[in-house]
This record gives C-alpha cells, structure tokens and sequence, in this order.
C-alpha cells in the first residue's frame, strides 16, 4: 500500500510536471480545437518554400477536380496548389511584375487558373500541366500567358467566373471598375464603376470603398458592393450593371465606409457576405432583401467565408493589426459559435499562431482552407466535421 | 549605505543544507557566497518584476524599468554619486494615458540604449494579457510607446505609440542610426523607431507568440541580430532596411517537455548576447541549457557561431532540470563575462520553488568558468533570482532582481509579492569584481 501510495505520488508529480511543458488548458480554450485544424508550410521548409515577405495568402479558390490553388501578396506574388491527395503545398512560381493577388483568382471549367494581377492589373492565365511531376518553383517564375489589362491603369482587386459561360467578372482598383472578361474571345469590357468619390473622411484617407470580393450567383449574376455600402448588380441577361436599392448592414451613418469582405454564394441560391464592420448578412436576390445576421465576433472585419457541406458556415474575423478568430453559423438554427484564435500547437514539431487571415476556401471533400497573410505565412486545414 | 566593494567571501559550509537536499547539484558549491550590496526602490513595493531593463549610462548613472503587472510600470535611476535612487515616473502617466483606465504601461520590457545626445531610449510593455482576449478592445492595451528620457531636463520625451495595441517584448537601441528596435508581443513583429525622423516602422513578423526571442544585438555597425526557428540567426541591415536569415545556428539542447517548464519559455533562440566592442563578437546564453557561444558576425561569409561552455550553476552541467537562462549576461571590464542564474526555475511570482542566484563568472582569456557561489546580501538575505545586468563605466556589475524580504530597521518591508512562501521585492544588485 505504501508502495502503491508512493508510486501514485510520484506519477502525479512527473504528469504535472510533463504537462507544464504543453500548453496550459486555458490558452487551449481560447483556441481552435487541436483535433480539428493543422498547418502547411508554403513549399518544403526550410529552403524550398514561398519565401517571408512573399507568402502572405490573399486568394484562395478551388478548382473543379478539387485542387486547391492559392496566390500570395509581398515583395512578389506566387501561385501555388494543393492537391488534396497529396495534402502539401506545392509552389508553382512567382508571378512577374506582380506584387498582389487580392481574392482574384479563378480557375474555368477547364482547369486552367485565371489570376487578377495588381499593380500591373494584368490578367494571368496559368494551365496546369502535370504538377505532380513538376519540381517546386520558388524562385524561378510561374508560366503564365498574359491576357493583357482590361481595364488600363487599374489594379484587379477581385475576380470571380462563371465556368458555364467561359467569363470571367473583375472588380478594379482604385477606381471601382467593374470589367468582364470573355475567355473564348479574350476580350475585356468595362461595365462601369461601382464607387465614384471616396467618402468623406480625413485627408489622408482617399481609398473608394468597394467590395475586396465578387459573387457569382446561381443564375450568373455578380454582386459586388460599392459606394455607401450599396450592392450593385450585373445582370448577365442585360449585360447591364446596376446599383441596388439595398446596402450592406452598417450602424447608421457608417454606411460610407462599410464594404463587403467576403460573399459566399449558398446553394439555395442565397447569398452570405461579411463587411468590413465585422456583421455578417443574408442576402435575397429575388426578393432584393437583406437581413442582417449580427456581428459574431467583437471585432472588425470578416475576411473569410466559407461553408461546410454540414450547411454551417465558417467565417474569420478581425482586422490586420489585430488577431483572427474562427466562428461558425448554423442557418438551420442561427446560432454562431466562436471556435477561437486560428492557431495550430504540434510541439515539438511546429507551432504557429495565425493573426491576419484574407482568404477561405472550401475543398470538394469539405476541407476548410484557411489562407494566414503575414509577413510569415502557413495554410491551414480546418476538419469541420 | 556603504559602497564599497565586498568583494567574494566563503562562509562555513552549509552542510545542513546540503544534507537537506540530498545530492542536489548546488551542493557541489555549498559554502561559497558572494555578498552583495543592494539598494531597494523607495516607495515602489509593488514592482514585481524586471526583465532585461537596466543600462548604465556613460556618466555611471544607473537606469532600470521595473515592472508591475495589473498597475503602472516605473523607470527609475540611481546614481551612484549620491547614491539616490529617483522613481522617473510611472510609465502610464509619462504616456499620457493615466486617466483612460485602459490596459496600463506596465513593463519597460527590454534593453534602454543611451544616445549620442545623452538621452536614454527605450520602448513600453503591458503587464497582463488575459489570453489575448483584449487585444484591440477599448479596454485592452493601447500599444507600446517610444520614449526618452532626458538627464538634462529631467524630462521623458514620449514618441506615441508605435505597434498597435502591443507592447515592445524585446528590444535595443542603436546609437549609430539612432534607431529603437523592437519585437512586438504578442504578434512577433520586428519593429522600429526612427528618431530622426520620427517614422515608426514594422518589418513583419519573425516569431510566434510563444517563442519571441528576447534579446535584439546590434553590433558597431549597427546591424540588429536575433534569432527565429531553432536557434537560427538573422539579421537586419539598417542601410537596406532588409532582414536576412544568416545560415547560423546557435547551440541549443533537443527540445523536450522540460521539467516544469512554463508553455512560453520555448528553449529555442538566445536568452541574451552581449557585443564586445574590443573582440567585435557578440557573447550569448541559450534560453534551455545556458551554454555560452560565442557570435562573430564578420568571421567568414556570413558570420561564425562558437560554443564555449555552459553558464550554470556547479553541478547541474547537462542536467536536464537546469533553470531557464536569465537575461544577466554582462561584460565586465575585466575581460569576464558575469551572470547570474538561479539554483530554481525562475520568473519572480511564477518561480518554481525557492532557489539563490549564482554568480557565474566566464574569463574570456583562459576560457575558463568558475561558479563564485550564491548571491547574498550582506545581512546574509538571499538574493533569489536576477534578469538583468549590465556593466558601470568603473568596472561595478549591477543586476536587478528579486531579494528576500524581512523586517529589517530602516527598510521597508513591504513586499512585491511571493516566490514560494517567500515574500520578495525588487533591489538594484551592486557587485564590484576585484581589481585586476
């Protein structure tokens, strides 16, 4: 017994002791379950990854056989994919002359990956030809065709496609152009702007406040929101855009600064965005409505959105000098739950914290793609089931 | 209170004590005792801790942050001339910000640096972060400031707020371009100041939360050096305004759940380097095992990395349990290297357990290492842990710490808080080596 007692006494002693060296219980709480989220180095670390200060993730999309391709934002832009199968990062070049890649990227129903250059704002076309088998490209650029600026002068802030048709839609900056490009006969259109004036503000803030996103809904509509945090609407029957009589939900009088973040196009047809005030929204293209959902988490900004084939949504929040959270909203029930900071703890092994996140992506078998922007940047793989 | 050098005595051996412990390493050195003197900081009890923030300025005078979790920071100086202490001010209120109740300045977290105008320059800290659960909140913690502090006026110049809603976790300053540097908790960043210009500037990231490195070296070119993933080095050019990795590694121990090892002591960079001017090398201490190396950034190509021994207290050489490095290197005049690590697991309130600095001493001419024994005040207090140092222009070592509190005539009693079941307060250590 006595032995049995000191026994006892010492395991207790040594499983403190050991556990200390983890992370304690309460800094897990404030975290993303570790049994649902893990992290990708962006290459094969040390040497052959997207370098620092080049790998900040700002544009996630997936393609129709279920590779994941992503671009980042720096000193230089890379593309990059993951083929789930594989399940690493496998970087595919720089892009030249391109310094930003801002939720402009777009693959067609052929595969072939559409990028939205910035400041160039040239249009990219990458055509994947047998990845698997190509070394990784870190330093050499990425072979792209240059479909040239269908807007002149404008940076391409957001692309989205329309795979049925072969048209891609962009949305420009600094001047809130709204283009459609058609892949067959490579021709670009500009369809008019979607913010003409800055809003009122101090001298130093000149920015025209429009969308960072583009949505395409069932039918082949765009949505993007501009001026006063107004939707607007391309009518793809019309070929006409169009302002809308409905905003993006904001505290009254914040309407001119408000934008939409993120847009998330649900198969009912619905549309879900994320502003800039940090509320997410539901918003009717039939009967021209918009609810507002409530802000789930206390910060500004929901710069990610995604959605589980749960039907739950997952969003991120928070702003880029502050750290960024996972939540999730259930349709059927209304209900948010704040999962926590985007963080990943394999010590030894790796360690890792997101604080600025600017893409999301969903994977065909559910897998939830999280793009970290920092100076230092991994993707993250959030299991939402 | 007497100034003059102590110097080393040893005591009777405390076998008792050694008894006590079994065959626990520090009684391979039982019985010797460096006595100390001290001063303690007049009216400001309630500062539980100090890390890295002590510099002794040219003219000898002595500057240290003191930090108060939950309430406002102080920077206080002594000068040995009069042998005074001033409290400088309370941090909040030299930002400006003692009547927002909000997150308080609680900490100078890092190293002052003394401009070629005299001034004293350094960078804020918040004392408590709720698991980040503030951060970026009205109530949370507004950001770091950028100050200095002027002997001429007596006045602290305060620069505003540079990394938004962080404190400056590590930190130097550089004379050379006249520049405050700074890692950013809990975001990591490499971030600086601009005094010319009065531009505040934020490089990126460079660490995650859980393992900042905690000492920035600047050499006499005023390149800025710290570590990132296992031990490695970088480094900042000021004239490309550029971090590079550099191919260097420092040597640090396999990691492991160490022994009662606090999540965030992450036993992968340098705890602390120190530049010597004369050898244009830096010297430095691991965070997990203490082994001293040695830094020489323009030996070679890209600099070449040496190890020299292990800084510890006699006995506890390889041993797994050996404290987490303090930041207490020092360079004397002498050609030594001195620092102080405890005989327990060290961090003020959150020690493990009771233990008594060492005072180890490294001759950088023999190459040899000598452990001169526990640190003591000369009322035979123990001086029980130690996380800065720096050296006087006459040669005198002055650490800032935790000393054991008692009821003593003419002193004030009140302590800062507990290590263990040991009420402690923060002093100014004073150890003068012996002449050559």
């Amino acid at each position: 017994m006595k032995h049995r007692t000191l026994f006892c006494c010492v395991f207790l002693l040594l499983a403190v002791a050991l556990a200390k060296g983890q992370r304690t219980p309460d800094y897990d709480n404030v975290v993303v379950p570790q049994n649902r989220i893990d992290a990708r180095d962006l290459g094969y670390p040390p040497l052959d990854v997207i370098p620092k200060g080049e790998s900040a993730i700002t544009a996630l999309t997936v393609a129709p056989n279920g590779n994941l391709y992503g671009a980042t934002s720096g000193k230089r832009s890379h593309l990059f994919v993951l083929n789930p199968r594989h399940g690493y990062v496998q970087p595919l070049g720089f892009l030249p002359g391109t310094t930003a890649v801002t939720n402009a990227l777009a693959v067609s129903a052929s595969g072939e990956v559409y990028i939205g250059s910035a400041p160039g704002g040239h249009l990219l076309k990458y055509t994947p030809r047998r990845e698997d088998e190509q070394p990784l490209r870190v330093k050499d650029p990425c072979e792209v065709t240059d479909l040239g600026q269908p807007v002149k002068g404008e940076s391409i802030l957001a692309l989205a496609i329309d795979r049925r048709v072969g048209v891609i839609y962009g949305l420009t900056f600094p001047n809130a152009h709204f283009f459609k490009f058609a892949i067959a006969a490579g021709t670009g259109t500009d369809l008019g702007v979607v913010a003409r004036r800055a809003p009122e503000g101090e001298k130093f803030e000149t920015t025209k406040m429009v969308s960072r996103m583009l949505a395409l809904d069932l039918k082949g509509n765009v949505y993007a929101s501009g001026e006063d945090g107004f939707l607007f609407k391309f009518d793809q029957e019309r070929g006409v855009l169009g302002k809308l009589p409905v905003q993006a939900p904001a505290i009254p009088g914040r309407e001119p600064w408000t934008r939409v973040d993120a847009f998330l196009v649900d198969p009912s047809g619905l549309i879900f965005g994320g502003t800039s005030d940090g509320y997410l929204f539901r918003f009717d293209p039939e009967k021209m409505t918009i609810n507002n959902l409530g802000k789930p988490l206390l910060q500004y900004r929901i710069t990610g959105l995604a959605r589980a084939p749960n039907g739950k949504f997952y969003g991120v929040g928070g702003d880029e000098d502050d750290m960024a959270r996972l939540f999730s909203y259930d349709p059927e029930t209304a209900a948010y739950e704040i999962l926590g900071f985007v963080d990943v703890n394999r010590r030894p092994y790796y360690t890792w914290q997101a604080h600025v996140i600017q893409a999301m992506a969903t994977g065909l078998d559910g897998t939830i793609y999280i793009g970290e922007s920092e100076r230092i940047s991994r993707l993250y793989l959030f299991y939402p089931w | 209170m007497n100034l003059k050098p102590k110097g080393d005595r040893t005591s009777p051996v405390i076998i008792l004590a050694a008894l006590f412990f079994g065959t626990v390493p520090w009684a391979f050195c039982a019985g010797k005792i460096v006595t100390v003197d001290y001063r303690i900081f007049p009216g400001l009890a309630e500062m539980d801790g100090n890390w890295a923030a002590l510099k002794v300025a040219h003219d000898g005078k002595v500057y240290a942050g003191l930090a108060c979790h939950g309430c406002d920071g102080h920077m206080v100086m002594y000068d040995p001339a009069t042998d005074r202490v001033t409290d400088i001010g309370g941090l909040t209120r030299l930002a400006g910000e003692s009547h927002l109740r909000i997150g308080p300045q609680s900490k100078i977290h890092a190293k002052f640096g003394e401009g070629t105008d005299g001034r004293i320059y350094f960078g804020t800290h918040a004392g408590l972060w709720f698991n980040y659960a503030r951060v970026g909140t009205k109530e949370g913690y507004p950001g770091a400031h950028w100050m200095a502090y002027d002997p001429k006026t007596g006045k602290v110049e305060d620069f505003g707020i540079g990394p938004r809603y962080e404190g400056i976790n590590t930190g130097a300053y550089d004379p050379k371009f006249n520049r405050i540097y700074g890692l950013t908790h809990p975001r990591g960043h490499f971030v600086y100041y601009d005094v010319a210009s009065g531009k505040s500037v934020d490089k990126g990231r460079i660490n995650n939360w859980e393992s900042i490195c905690r000492t920035l070296g600047i050499d006499d070119e005023g390149n800025v050096y710290g570590n990132f993933g296992a031990g490695q080095i970088y480094k900042y050019d000021p004239r490309a305004d550029e971090i590079v990795e550099l191919p260097l590694h420092i040597p640090i121990r396999q990691k492991g759940v160490s022994l009662g090892r606090d999540y965030n002591k992450s036993e992968t960079h340098w705890r602390t380097v120190v530049w010597d001017s004369q050898e244009k090398k830096f010297y430095g201490i691991d965070e997990s095992a203490s082994l001293l190396f040695s830094f020489d950034p323009r030996a070679g190509a890209q600099g070449e990395v040496k190890r020299l021994g292990q800084l510890c207290v006699e006995g506890m050489n390889d041993r797994r349990e050996i404290p987490y490095a303090t930041l207490t290197l020092a360079l004397g005049r002498d050609r030594k290297l001195y620092y102080a690590p405890p005989a327990k697991e060290f961090d003020y309130a959150g020690s493990q357990g009771v233990g008594v600095s060492h005072l180890i001493v490294y001759d950088l001419e023999t190459g040899t290492s000598q452990d001169r024994g526990e640190i003591r005040l000369p009322d035979g207090r123990r001086v029980i842990g130690l996380n800065s140092a720096d050296t006087a222009p006459d040669g005198t070592i002055y650490f800032v710490g935790a000393i054991e509190v008692r009821d003593a005539p003419g002193e004030e009693s009140k302590p800062a808080g507990k290590i263990g079941d040991v009420p402690y307060r923060l002093a100014l250590i004073i150890y003068h080596p012996k002449p050559r």
